[in-house]
């Protein structure tokens, strides 16, 4: 019977909805040019069916567990006086886009003409840095593919006059294509209409979707996802190579010291300790690639020096490293110490930057436990141990006299690292503007990782204070060498697991999510 | 190996894969999936009856895209819809005939298969007489293969132990239209949600069930009033104006009190009712019983609020009222539909645009069923046990009168209880999966299993496919043709788009050829019969002149107009959008309308200190019925994956436990663990809710074998049950008064009141 089906162009067809869903085709005034495309998402319209979360992946061929739109649920008030309201998003367009500012490769644009934001999938490495950038959520990480992929408001559609999926199946109307003007929308419009329960203020990264909420509104709403608890991916590749970084940039740092007193007399370090300080960020900064979807393409990633600190990070530490293995050679080649001086003075000075750098990728709203002073400060404070690495190459060289105020130097620095550590999980529970996610990054490390805590405090106890004490007492025991050898590996394994705690605990801003589902994020 | 770290390497980002292609007909779509057909159809899931294009690539469904010149759905499809061709190629498809050597399963041929059933059925009828034959059908076939199924089953087979799982949801609203309107036929259509000024929805949570039907309600430019009457805050209840939070199963007591506020008030439409109804009188009289302190202490409702409703309903220039199984899957649903009638009557509230008492179906074609399909009528909704009308039928059909059955057979719940009995000896069921959907699954299991013979007909291996003795691999969905008629009596074209899975065949092939295994049978019921469309041809005959007349429709019209709705005739050659209507008379033998005295009765299993909660069911938009055709489905399954049990917040305090934690389930026939629950403010404390789809927390372990006398439909709504935590095994105690009592209270406290003044002004 398929002969007879009157099927025609259903592009050129207007079914009589009177909104512009269930139409293949959507009539949009012309763009001026200080105009741009926007979604209107009326929570008043929407009954949370959820078709538009179906339609998205039937347009874009993706499958189930990667989704562009979501639907979120939330519900406030006492029976039967109850406020149920769903959120469907997808990507808010924003007009600054966190994920196209920190995106080291530049793979997202936002198109002129249109304010769309779209993502350049071949350019894409899949450091998945947008992902933690967006307080919305919205990158998401594709397996199958290695990159990120994200809502582009069917903009491939809309050039042709045809509707997005989600438009086009929303049975309510609920979600729709405005034209709209930016600068009156920053002026003072989004804060009127931009915000959404749950969601990051609209400030923040000036999103674009405008909100239609109930009148009536409860004080308080609970997200159906709320009683989520899992750990956030533990970044393996990245404990390994942040950690490894900051003990190179300790031991550079010991090792510009010793350079320093050498010139008023004192022994000067060797070559082989110039190489010792440089092995860990050299074992480290290939590791991190690993991390990455598309490993291959590492090197691009200091594409973004302008706005992106991964950009930033990947090269200064890239350059750090290069210029400690010039340093080799200075002490090899037994250079005069003013050069070597000046030359480890350099390099410091980028080593710093790069830590620095490396830091301030995490200093984003996106991930409040992340976004905090003590951050910084524990990556700077991890350098302790390269100290103490030093101080053994000493002792391993029979330079006791040498490592004993190194030893000293890195025993100030580890208890230092103790008090970052303990204002860090102290100020978990200041009050701010991101409590939820706080207060569930205390319920991770209580409920998930109480082991972990007690081997990060016991192995640095043990290793970070009370051996090395003993091993300034006796250093001249035949015992101080191992012993100084077993309590670096114990501070390692102490700093590796609370790095391994940083990632783990994390709880990103989001949107409200599903009962079963969550925020559908992984 | 050199693919996996490819793949690790990330060389390869499958940009083909995923990259967009024009489509001549839909515009930029997948080109992977960039279908070479567009195949026209309708949905085959819920009532909805939404058309849509199946998109056909290499010989194999890829799309489901809304057909925006459909008057349903304009375009929209739900998530179910636009998924539905990943159920065609589900891995859960029965792709052969089955049948049971030494307790498993074993592939044979369609020619064994038949004469391993035919055999049995031939050796039962002699044995103990072709009664004892039982056939539980569905609503999800195609009306050519309702019709075909049901003339063999009551013409060939000669049982009339023939019923659809169409009981379990709208039964109620086939006796209740009957009794009141003297036919079966939904009254209203979707258009009504557009021009309605007050719209009540009561028992209907549309939003998870049927959301396309929201497009109606949001073309609706009339600002309309939504009322939703609902003991639960559904996902529909977020669209009130008016939010009733009715006790549970007192919607007839409430209905009954609005009845007795408009006659109080003098609200009635006396023009209509003089017209077009008889019985006021007696109405009137009954509703004495149902002063408005009364009906508010029954149902929990303020007497202002029922004022208002009343008002809002009588004095609205047109009301409708569109129900589902909140009001049919009662003790009392076939009365209380009638209640509904009433009020629309006694109103005038029919027959006009938006103005009707309306049922919304389940199924995409319980509609063929109930009025081809031989179970609750003869076709066409005639009457068992009406001389004329089986005369009639027999001589449109050219078989001998005595065939044609006298009397209605074994309802659904009373098959079951005939084959415990021992009286039906084999079963027959078609694309329904008791074992999940029926209430009290011990009592189920414990009658199935006293089968001589049991044939599952069914497109995927259900839970009861499971255990038949002999399965049948039938086509589903896109793999036959035929049509489908919806809530609005809107008959809808479903064209074949892909060849039946393996070797199965469609349900009408199935039933034409079984037929051929007796002897005589396909000679005399389906002479010549090849295709669908003979059955459709021959129905055509048998429903002219009847309330759901066909004779006027083509399948090239269904395709051109995006379904019509019945009747269709010389009279109404474009279809009737609603019945009732000025030129359309009731069907009772005056061509008034009854109006009836019903009686609100408390529930048949009160709550008690050990079972002191009460059970609500139902569904969720992402799953379908038993999840035999969504649980593979990754996308609608992954959000909701399993059963979970909404508890209100007070009670989840007692039980000491929070979202995210299980809890078991217990009534007086049995119990289920291990359900997570939802703490939410969405049910009233004493009451929670379950979704019924799920097999592993099977809700129907602890449903009552509790029917409505008049349909057979089972009280699925209401169960006493109790809750056990980890913390609480115990439970929660009875804490809700009893109703009636409260009214003696408030009187007492009256009394004491006047006492006092009078003392003081003494």
């Amino acid at each position: 019977m398929s002969a007879a089906t009157p099927l025609e162009d259903f592009i050129n067809y207007k079914a009589d909805t009177g909104m512009q869903c269930g139409n293949y085709s959507i009539d949009l005034p012309e763009l001026q040019e200080d105009e741009n495309y926007r979604f209107h998402f009326d929570a008043t319209a929407c009954v949370g069916c959820r078709c538009c979360e179906v339609a998205c992946n039937e347009q874009n061929n993706n499958p189930a567990d990667i989704k562009w739109r979501r639907v979120g649920e939330s519900e406030g008030g006492v029976f039967p006086e109850v406020t149920q309201l769903f959120n469907s998003m997808s990507c808010n367009h924003c007009i600054d886009p966190a994920c196209l500012i920190g995106c080291p490769t530049n793979s997202y644009i936002k198109i002129e003409e249109t304010g769309i934001v779209i993502h350049d999938d071949p350019s894409c490495i899949g450091c998945q840095y947008c992902t933690w950038n967006c307080p919305y959520g919205v990158p998401t990480f594709h397996e199958e593919r290695s990159i990120v992929t994200k809502c582009h408001m069917c903009h491939e559609r809309l050039d042709e006059g045809q509707s997005p999926a989600c438009v086009q199946a929303c049975p309510s109307g609920a979600i729709e294509i405005e034209v709209f003007k930016p600068k009156e929308w920053l002026e003072s419009e989004i804060d009127e209409n931009g915000n959404m329960p749950h969601l990051v203020d609209a400030r923040v990264t000036n999103a674009t979707t405008r909100y239609t909420l109930p009148e009536h509104m409860p004080d308080v709403l609970t997200a159906a996802d709320d009683h989520h608890l899992k750990p956030s991916h533990s970044e393996m590749p990245l404990v390994f190579m942040t950690v490894l970084t900051q003990i190179s940039l300790g031991a550079f740092l010991g090792l510009f010291l010793g350079d320093l007193l050498s010139i008023s007399g004192k022994t000067s370090p060797s070559w082989i300790m110039a190489l010792i300080v440089m092995l860990p960020a050299a074992l480290g900064l290939p590791l991190s690639a690993l991390h990455l979807g598309r490993p291959l393409k590492a090197m691009t990633a200091m594409k973004n020096i302008k706005t992106s600190w991964l950009s930033r990070e990947a090269l200064a530490l890239g350059v750090f490293t290069g210029l400690m293995s010039v340093n080799v050679v200075l002490y090899f080649f037994e250079m005069s110490a003013y050069i070597r001086v000046f030359f480890e003075a350099l390099t410091l000075g980028v080593g710093v930057y790069g830590i620095y750098a490396q830091g301030m990728i995490y200093q984003i709203v996106a991930r409040p436990s992340w976004n905090r002073k003590s951050t910084l400060l524990k990556f700077f404070g991890v350098s302790y141990i390269g100290l103490f690495l030093l101080a053994f190459a000493l002792l391993v060289q029979g330079e006791n006299e040498a490592a004993l105020p190194l030893m000293s130097l890195a025993l100030l620095c580890a208890l230092a690292q103790g008090f970052f550590t303990y204002e860090d999980k102290r100020s978990l529970n200041d009050n701010g503007t991101y409590t939820t996610e706080l207060g569930k990054t205390k319920r991770l490390y209580e409920e998930f990782f109480s082991l972990h805590q007690n081997i990060r405090l016991g192995t640095f106890i043990i290793g970070a204070i009370l051996l090395p004490l003993l091993v300034t007492v006796m250093v001249n025991s035949s015992f101080a060498v191992g012993l100084l050898g077993f309590s670096i590996i114990l501070m390692s394994v102490s700093e590796f697991t609370d790095r391994f705690l940083f990632y783990a605990t994390v709880v990103p801003l989001n949107m409200a999510g599903g009962f079963f589902v969550g925020k559908q994020r992984h | 190996m050199i693919q996996k770290i490819k793949d690790f390497l990330g060389v390869d980002i499958k940009e083909e894969k995923y990259k967009l292609s024009d489509d001549p007909v839909f515009g930029r779509i997948s080109d992977e999936k960039k279908p070479d057909k567009w195949v026209l159809s309708t949905c085959g899931y819920c009532g909805v009856g939404c058309g849509l294009y199946i998109g056909v690539k290499d010989g194999k469904a890829v799309y489901t895209k809304g057909n925006p010149k459909h008057d349903v759905n304009m375009g929209t499809l739900c998530p179910k819809g636009l998924s539905e061709h990943q159920m065609i190629n589900a891995d859960n498809r029965i792709l052969s005939p089955l049948m049971k050597k030494d307790g498993k399963h074993e592939k044979v041929s369609w020619d064994d298969a038949y004469r391993e059933v035919s055999n049995k059925f031939k050796e039962v009828t002699r044995k103990h007489g072709s009664k004892a034959i039982g056939v539980i059908s569905t609503g999800q076939l195609l009306t050519e293969e309702f019709y075909t199924l049901g003339k063999f089953v009551q013409l060939g087979l000669r049982t009339n132990n023939y019923d659809g799982n169409t009981t379990l949801c709208m039964a109620s609203a086939v006796m209740g239209y009957k009794q009141s309107l003297g036919s079966d036929g939904p009254v209203g259509c979707y258009e009504d949600f557009e021009e309605a000024d007050v719209i009540t929805l009561i028992g209907a949570n549309i939003s998870d069930n049927h959301p396309i039907l929201k497009l109606h309600l949001a073309k609706n430019k009339k600002k309309p009033k939504i009322i939703v009457i609902d003991p639960r805050f559904s996902k529909t209840a977020q669209m009130a104006d008016i939010f009733v939070p009715i006790k549970a199963r007192t919607d007839l007591a409430l209905i009954n009190g609005l009845c007795y506020i408009i006659l109080e008030q003098g609200w009635e439409n006396t023009e209509y009712i003089s017209k077009h109804t008889n019985g006021f009188g007696l109405l009137k009289k009954h509703l004495q019983d149902y002063p408005p302190q009364e009906v508010s202490n029954i149902t929990g409702i303020e007497v202002k609020v029922l004022y208002e409703l009343a008002r809002s309903i009588a004095g609205a220039d047109a009301a409708l009222t569109a129900w589902t199984m909140g009001v049919n899957q009662s003790y009392m649903g076939t009365d209380t539909v009638s209640a509904i009638n009433n009020l629309h009557l006694i109103t005038g509230q029919i027959g006009r645009p938006g103005a009707a008492p309306f049922s919304i179906t389940g199924q995409c074609n319980a509609m063929g069923t109930r009025e081809t399909g031989f179970t609750s009528s003869l076709p066409g909704y005639r009457n068992f046990g009406d001389e004329r009308a089986a005369k009639e039928y027999a001589d449109i059909v050219k078989i001998p009168q005595e065939w044609v059955p006298t009397e209605r057979g074994y309802k659904y719940a009373e098959i079951i209880d005939a084959i415990e009995r021992g009286e039906i000896k084999a079963l027959w069921i078609v694309a329904t999966n008791p074992l999940v959907s029926f209430v009290n699954q011990d009592k189920l299991r414990a009658a199935l299993a006293k089968l001589e013979l049991l044939v599952v007909q069914d497109a995927f291996y259900s839970d009861t496919a499971e255990i038949a003795d002999v399965v049948f691999a039938a086509g589903t969905w896109g793999e036959k043709e035929g049509v489908y008629t919806n809530s609005e009596r809107r008959c809808n074209r479903a064209n074949k788009a892909v060849e039946p899975a393996g070797e199965a065949k469609s349900d009408f092939d199935i039933v034409v050829e079984l037929s051929g295994y007796f002897q005589n049978v396909r000679e005399n019921l389906f002479p010549s019969w090849k295709k669908p469309e003979d059955a459709f041809n021959e129905w055509k005959k048998v429903s002219k002149g009847q309330l759901c007349d066909y004779s006027g429709i083509t399948y090239e019209m269904l395709e051109e107009k995006g379904g019509v709705q019945w009747p269709c005739n010389e009279q109404n050659p474009e279809g009737s959008p609603r019945l009732y209507t000025d030129d359309i008379p009731f069907r009772t033998k005056d061509a008034k309308a009854n109006l009836l005295p019903l009686e609100w009765i408390p529930l048949q299993e009160p709550l008690s200190q050990k079972f002191p909660v009460i059970l609500n069911t139902g569904r969720t938009v992402e799953q379908w019925h038993t999840r035999t055709k969504t649980k593979t489905i990754d996308i609608l399954n992954d959000l909701a994956p399993e059963a979970w049990v909404d508890i209100n917040p007070d009670d989840a305090s007692r039980l000491q436990v929070k979202s995210g934690d299980r809890i078991a389930l217990s009534s007086v026939r049995g119990r289920i663990e291990d359900v997570v629950v939802r703490v939410t403010q969405t049910v009233a404390p004493g009451n929670v809710f379950v979704p019924f789809h799920f097999n592993e927390q099977l809700i129907n372990t602890l449903t009552s074998s509790s029917f409505c006398p008049k349909s057979g439909e089972p009280n699925y709504k209401q169960t006493a049950i109790q809750l056990h935590s980890e913390k609480v095994p115990a439970g929660l105690k009875l804490s809700e008064k009893e109703v009636t009592g409260l009214l003696e209270h408030q009187k007492i406290e009256q009394e004491f009141y006047i006492k006092n003044t009078q003392n003081i002004e003494a």
